[in-house]
């Protein structure tokens, strides 16, 4: 049975940050920044928000984090861990899924 | 709102909404350097010291809304904080006797150990057999069985504290704990020995009976003020 999409969904801002975080390390003004621009400020977080995602997604074991100092600032960085590394991949099948089904209906019946 | 009294907001909110107080601290933290992160950037394009930082406290938000996420992913980030129902409502009801009863037959277990010499069965059995000894071996019993109670209800404190859970949930869960250690029974008599669950509950139940539902509801209230006084004194810590 094939399963339905309110979960994928909810789940744009984990494969987001995913994406993100299997580039590099950041910390999380710095993801709040990178998606920002990245999706020409179409998509944006709220600024203190990403941190519960973060913290979730390293609940889950998806990243994990190490306070470190650079430039004479200390902060968290975050970086994905294998399972982050499955996660995304099964997200970005997801979105693939979704996103040719949405454009196929679209050009049928919209264009 | 000055940067402090954000923090500080921020702080006591999320305390106020049973966080662990391990990732409180880790939480304003983050934000904390996430403001600098946002005054740094608005002094950049060329704002003053105090434009910047108004500008960084306006894009961060409102820390009680800010609060409330923090706590709420908080929350789904376990499996027991996602499925508090399960948890805190219906886990108890299989939960308890079984726990219970493993807590206890543990304790005897290492009791039988301690006073056998290595469960050495020739040994204890005298000691049954001496109404002196015995009397003391039937109060050592009793004790025994409130601290298996007493375990229980800690347990599922202690998940209600890692999980976040509203105060409601973990009254609930207590509650289904005295609930059924008033039924719950154990029984020792010279060489025999039996536990389990009579649904007669009554008023002239035995005054042990009694103990062991108050127990349950001791633990909570202890819990209570001592996480109060843990608050207390992590309040009163500068927070960033």
């Amino acid at each position: 049975m094939k399963k339905t999409n309110p979960s994928f969904l909810n789940g744009i801002p984990e494969l987001l940050v995913l994406r993100l975080l299997a580039v590099r390390e950041m910390y999380g003004y710095q993801i709040v920044e990178e998606i920002r621009t990245k999706t020409g400020e179409s998509l944006s977080f709220g600024e203190g928000c990403i941190y519960p995602y973060l913290h979730y997604l390293e609940a889950e074991k998806q990243v994990s984090s190490q306070r470190r100092e650079v430039a004479g600032r200390s902060r968290n960085y975050y970086k994905l861990t294998a399972r982050g590394r499955k996660r995304l991949e099964a997200l970005s099948s997801e979105w693939r899924r979704v996103t040719s089904g949405v454009s196929r209906l679209m050009g049928e019946q919209y264009a | 709102m000055p940067e402090a009294d954000f923090i500080e907001t921020l702080r006591c909110r999320l305390v106020e909404l049973g966080c662990p107080l391990a990732q409180v601290r880790r939480l304003v933290r983050e934000v904390a350097d996430h403001r600098d992160d946002l005054k740094q950037a608005a002094e950049a394009e060329g704002l003053s010291g105090a434009a910047a930082e108004i500008q960084a406290m306006a894009q961060l938000g409102d820390p009680l809304a800010l609060a409330e996420d923090l706590a709420a992913t908080l929350r789904r980030s376990s499996w027991w904080g996602r499925h508090y129902v399960i948890t805190f409502g219906l886990l108890p009801v299989l939960a308890v006797p079984v726990l219970w009863a493993l807590a206890l037959l543990l304790e005897l277990f290492l009791l039988v150990g301690v006073l056998g010499h290595g469960w050495n069965l020739t040994k204890i059995r005298p000691m049954a057999d001496d109404p002196v000894t015995f009397s003391y071996l039937l109060m050592i019993f009793h004790l025994m069985d409130y601290l298996a109670v007493a375990f229980v209800a800690l347990a599922f404190h202690r998940l209600a504290r890692r999980a976040a859970v509203n105060r409601k949930w973990m009254m609930i869960a207590f509650g289904l704990c005295s609930f059924y250690s008033l039924l719950s029974w154990a029984s020792v008599e010279p060489h025999t020995f039996s536990l389990g669950f009579s649904a007669n509950l009554h008023f002239h139940m035995h005054y042990e009976q009694w103990i062991k539902g108050m127990i349950p509801p001791a633990v909570a209230a202890a819990g209570y003020v001592l996480h109060r006084r843990k608050v207390q004194r992590f309040l009163e810590q500068v927070p960033v």
